[in-house]
This record gives structure tokens, C-alpha cells and sequence, in this order.
């Protein structure tokens, strides 16, 4: 079995395209995706409409919660109050434009998905707005995974993508943290691997191209992807749309509509 | 009357005007008084001279003839002529006729009208750019508190661009820990960080004291800077807040207003 997983398209119709037919080109059986369909991005209604169009198993965004449930993100998740009032724009004017049965998918979408030893997430499993970056701690990266109980989690949320492979002295040293239980599973658990799909709409790794990963279950294979799109396009739709111009600005140079939010440390706690 | 010891000196944008006055006091033996024609409202450079140069005297310009009637004897007087100031029509009190007339300029350009005006041409830093008809947009900020984070953000997205092409930037920026920053960018030079102003911190409610940005490029969305820089300003009690936390965190000696 061959997967495509990709995450945080943000609105960027153009972006999800040019990703949906590199998925294409390389006979894929099934496509997951982690979220954030909206927000930032001109175009949130034909992103939500071709993703339930393909039936594509999705789970909800930390902007597709704010989207429903108002905006609920904490602060301290943005990482300046220049990021934070441009956030508060971007979701005003979502939340202006969206379809209300758009705002009801979103509404439905589950915060996880599985897939045999595959879990899908969009932050952690401990909340959608929680950053797995690469540099977290190996222990919390570990108890992330192993409260899935799934053998590759995959996430998004940073918008960096990565594969992480945590191997089992990691977890030996873990161990000591948890209860009995998990103690005996964690001995004999294999290697776990946390592989953030990065973002087709939104990247921050210094170019526009949007980036998805592909994982063969047969070779046991995961391909970081890096697709180019005409982004020029969405840049000028962002402008027509009287989204702020800023936002086309940053995503030209691949540094995320308002602001990299970079605090690894953050755990919400609402 | 006394003879004064006056030096003009002007020069395009980012050329190296303060610099070079900078390097004359700190190597001269004798105090010095400075003063910047063109500033207006925003006196960015008097600002971060009256507080990094030992021995120097900003004299603000409704000083002017106070001072020129009774001046500070042995002591060097420094003129700096904003690069927007015409030359050709500049006329100075009589006191200053006799002086020495200084022009700053980037390695081989002509900049004819400079060297046409000037007793000694000085070679300044090669810049990035010169542009044929450069916009001045400034705005006076004093009383704001900016969040450091957002302002190095802005600051980014100004100097890469974001708002049209900018040749030169710089300001002084109150932020949200009590100090007070020193800002500067010329094109084509190598990026600098900020520089930390030798002024006490202030946690006693908005700053008395001058904070503002000057830029200088071309096609500027003016309206898109002002704005950004409102987004990084803090609000009152956000502003109590860390002030709060400056207090708290206070060592004997620091100095606060
Ligand atoms: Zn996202
Ligand atoms: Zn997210």
C-alpha cells in the first residue's frame, strides 16, 4: 500500500492543484490529510469543496476549529502581537467568506484518524494547536507517539517537513517516566517514526513550493516531496481579495502568511 | 566675536554623514556640539549621538542663534545636512559663513552636485543603491511601546522589501523590556542587529522621550508601514504589565525612568 499525507493547505487552492496532481503522477492508493484546509489563503471554499469532491479522510486543523468554534487559539500561540493581529484578520475574513455547509464539514471532522500501525494527526495527539517540531524533546516525542499506539505518526502544524525516527534507548529512558503498563510495551515496541507532511499552502522553508510525503508500506519508504506551483497566482488572488498584501508578500519567499510561529516548547493548555 | 570651528557636512543617504562625525569627536581632544538641519520632528540621528558619543552637545536648531551668540568657545561645531536639503539654496547665519564645507560620499560615484559644493570630499561606504528620486516618509513614535518581536518582523519585511524598494532606514524604538533601540539598514552593507541606546530603562508609564523611524526608497506603501507599525505598538496595559516585570526584576544600579 502506497499513501499520500498531506497537511495545512491554508486556502491555497493553486497549492493543493499542482500537489493533488504530483500525487497523480505517482499511483498513490489512498490520500489522508491533516488539516487546516482554511485560513490565511483566498481561496477556503474550493480548497474544503475538492477535498470532500476526492472523499480525501481529513482531520480538523487548528484553524478549522477556530473557524467553527470562534477564534479559541490561546495567545500565547501566536509568537508576537504583530503575527497575532494578522491571524485575527485572516480569520475574520475567513470566517466572513465561508459557506456555512463548508463550516459544517469542518465542524465534523474527526481529530484523528487511523490506519492499521498509521495514526493521523494534525498538531499531536494532545491538541490540534501544539507544535511537534524536530528539535522536541526525544521523550515527548516518544510519549506522543506511544499514546497513539501506532508505529508512524503523522503530523503537520509547523509547517516544516520532517521524519523523525525514535529509536528503542530513547524509549528505555522513557520508560521511567510512565506507568507499569506502558512500560511493558514499550520494551518491546518497535522503532517509532513521527513524519510531518509540511504544508501545501503555506510553507516556511524559504521557498514557495508546497510539500507534501508519500509512504510505501511495501518498501517501508517515506518521500519527503517538494512540489512547485504557479504561487504568483495566489498571491494576486490574496491581493484581490483584500486579503493584507503582506500575506502574498511572505508567501513568495516561503516564510508563511503572518509569522513563523517557533516556540517548541508551547503545550496549550486551555 | 569669536571665531567658531564649523564643519557642514552632507552627503547622500547612508553614505556615513554621522559616522565620519562620530569618529571626529571620539578623536578629537575638544568637546563638540552637533546639529542636524533636516531632521525636522524626527531627530533619530541627534538622538543616537547625544547618547553613544562622550563630549558631544546636540543642539537642537531653535538653539541655533542662542548658541550662535554666545558660543561655546574651543569647542568643535558639527552641522549635519540631510541629504534632501538643497545646497545650492542653502543660506546659514553669518556667524557660520566661515566654515569648513565637508561632503560624505560612496566610493566612485560623480555625485557632482556634492563635490561641486564641498572644500574636502570624504569616501564614505559603498552603498547598495542610489536611487534618482529617493522618498523620505518618517513618523515620530514617541509615547509607543513596541513588541520586540513584531518590530524585528517589520523591520525584516521593510529592509527585504516588503513595502518598496528602501535605501536607507532607521529609527529608535521603545520596546516592551524598557530599553530603547537603535535601528539602522543601508542597502547593499551587511546586516546589522540593533544597538541597545545607553538610556536608563523606562517602566513608569509611556516614555518621555523620542522614539521614531525615517526611510528612504522608492514606490514606499507609506500607509502599509504605518500601519504595520501601529500592529507591533502595545496597549496600555500591556505595557503595565511588563513594566511591572522590569520592577520586579530590577538589580541594584540599573538605572530606570
Ligand atoms: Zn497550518
Ligand atoms: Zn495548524
Amino acid at each position: 500500500m502506497k499513501i499520500a499525507v498531506m497537511s495545512c493547505i491554508h486556502g491555497n487552492y493553486e497549492a493543493l492543484n499542482a500537489v493533488l496532481s504530483d500525487i497523480d503522477d505517482h499511483n498513490v492508493d489512498k490520500i489522508y490529510c491533516l488539516g487546516d484546509l482554511v485560513g490565511y489563503g483566498p481561496h477556503p471554499n474550493a480548497v474544503v469543496e475538492m477535498i470532500r469532491a476526492l472523499d480525501i479522510p481529513t482531520c480538523q486543523g487548528c484553524w478549522d476549529e477556530d473557524i467553527v468554534e470562534g477564534l479559541n487559539a490561546c495567545e500565547c500561540s501566536y509568537p508576537s502581537v504583530l503575527a497575532e493581529k494578522r491571524g485575527k484578520l485572516a480569520h475574520e475574513w475567513t470566517n466572513q467568506v465561508i459557506y456555512p455547509e463548508v463550516r459544517q464539514y469542518l465542524a465534523q471532522l474527526p481529530l484523528s484518524l487511523r490506519d492499521d500501525n498509521l495514526c493521523f494527526v494534525h498538531g499531536s495527539p494532545h491538541n490540534q494547536h501544539e507544535y511537534l517540531l524536530p528539535e522536541v524533546d526525544a521523550f515527548v516525542a516518544m510519549e506522543r507517539v506511544l499514546t497513539t499506539g501506532a508505529d508512524i505518526l503523522f503530523c503537520g502544524h509547523t509547517h516544516v517537513p520532517y521524519v523523525r525516527s525514535l529509536d528503542a534507548s530513547q524509549m528505555q529512558i522513557r520508560v521511567k517516566l510512565a506507568d507499569k503498563s506502558e512500560q511493558e510495551t514499550s520494551f518491546s515496541a518497535p522503532l517509532k517514526r513521527i513524519v510531518n507532511a509540511g504544508s501545501v499552502g503555506e510553507p516556511r522553508h524559504g521557498r514557495p513550493n508546497a510539500t507534501y510525503v508519500i509512504y510505501d508500506a511495501n518498501t517501508d519508504q517515506i518521500t519527503l516531496r517538494e512540489v512547485e506551483y504557479d504561487y504568483e497566482k495566489t498571491c494576486a488572488a490574496i491581493i484581490e481579495k483584500g486579503l493584507p498584501p503582506i500575506f502574498a508578500w511572505r508567501l513568495a519567499r516561503g516564510m508563511e502568511f503572518a509569522e513563523r510561529a517557533d516556540d517548541p516548547t508551547h503545550v496549550c493548555e486551555r | 566675536m569669536p571665531s567658531l570651528n564649523i564643519t557642514l557636512v552632507s552627503g547622500p543617504p547612508g553614505a556615513g554623514k554621522t559616522t565620519w562625525i562620530r569618529q571626529q569627536v571620539n578623536s578629537a581632544a575638544e568637546t563638540a556640539v552637533y546639529l542636524n538641519l533636516g531632521s525636522g520632528n524626527t531627530p533619530i540621528d541627534s538622538t543616537y549621538l547625544a547618547t553613544e558619543v562622550a563630549g558631544l552637545t546636540v543642539l537642537p536648531v531653535e538653539q541655533l542663534t542662542d548658541f550662535l551668540a554666545q558660543p561655546l568657545v574651543g569647542s568643535a561645531v558639527y552641522v549635519e545636512l540631510g541629504f534632501h536639503i538643497d545646497l545650492t539654496s542653502l543660506i546659514l547665519p553669518d556667524q557660520m559663513a566661515d566654515c569648513q564645507r565637508v561632503t560624505v560620499l560612496p566610493p566612485a560615484t560623480r555625485q557632482t552636485e556634492w563635490r561641486n559644493w564641498a572644500d574636502l570630499v570624504v569616501t564614505g561606504v559603498k552603498t547598495g543603491m542610489a536611487l534618482s528620486q529617493p522618498h523620505l516618509w518618517r513618523s515620530v513614535l514617541s509615547g509607543q511601546v513596541l513588541d520586540l518581536a513584531s518590530l524585528n518582523t517589520f523591520w525584516y519585511e521593510l529592509t527585504h522589501g516588503a513595502y518598496g524598494t528602501v535605501q536607507r532606514a532607521k529609527g529608535i524604538f521603545d520596546v516592551a523590556d524598557g530599553r530603547s533601540l537603535y535601528f539602522d539598514f543601508v542597502a547593499g552593507l551587511a546586516e546589522t542587529t540593533y544597538l541597545e541606546l545607553n538610556l536608563p530603562l523606562w517602566c513608569n508609564g509611556r516614555p518621555d522621550r523620542f522614539s521614531g523611524i525615517e526611510v528612504v526608497g522608492e514606490a514606499l506603501d507609506q500607509e502599509a508601514i504605518a500601519e504595520t507599525i501601529k500592529a507591533c505598538c502595545l496597549e496600555d496595559h500591556v505595557i503595565a504589565y511588563y513594566q511591572q516585570q522590569i520592577k520586579d526584576s530590577l538589580e541594584p544600579g540599573d538605572e530606570v525612568a
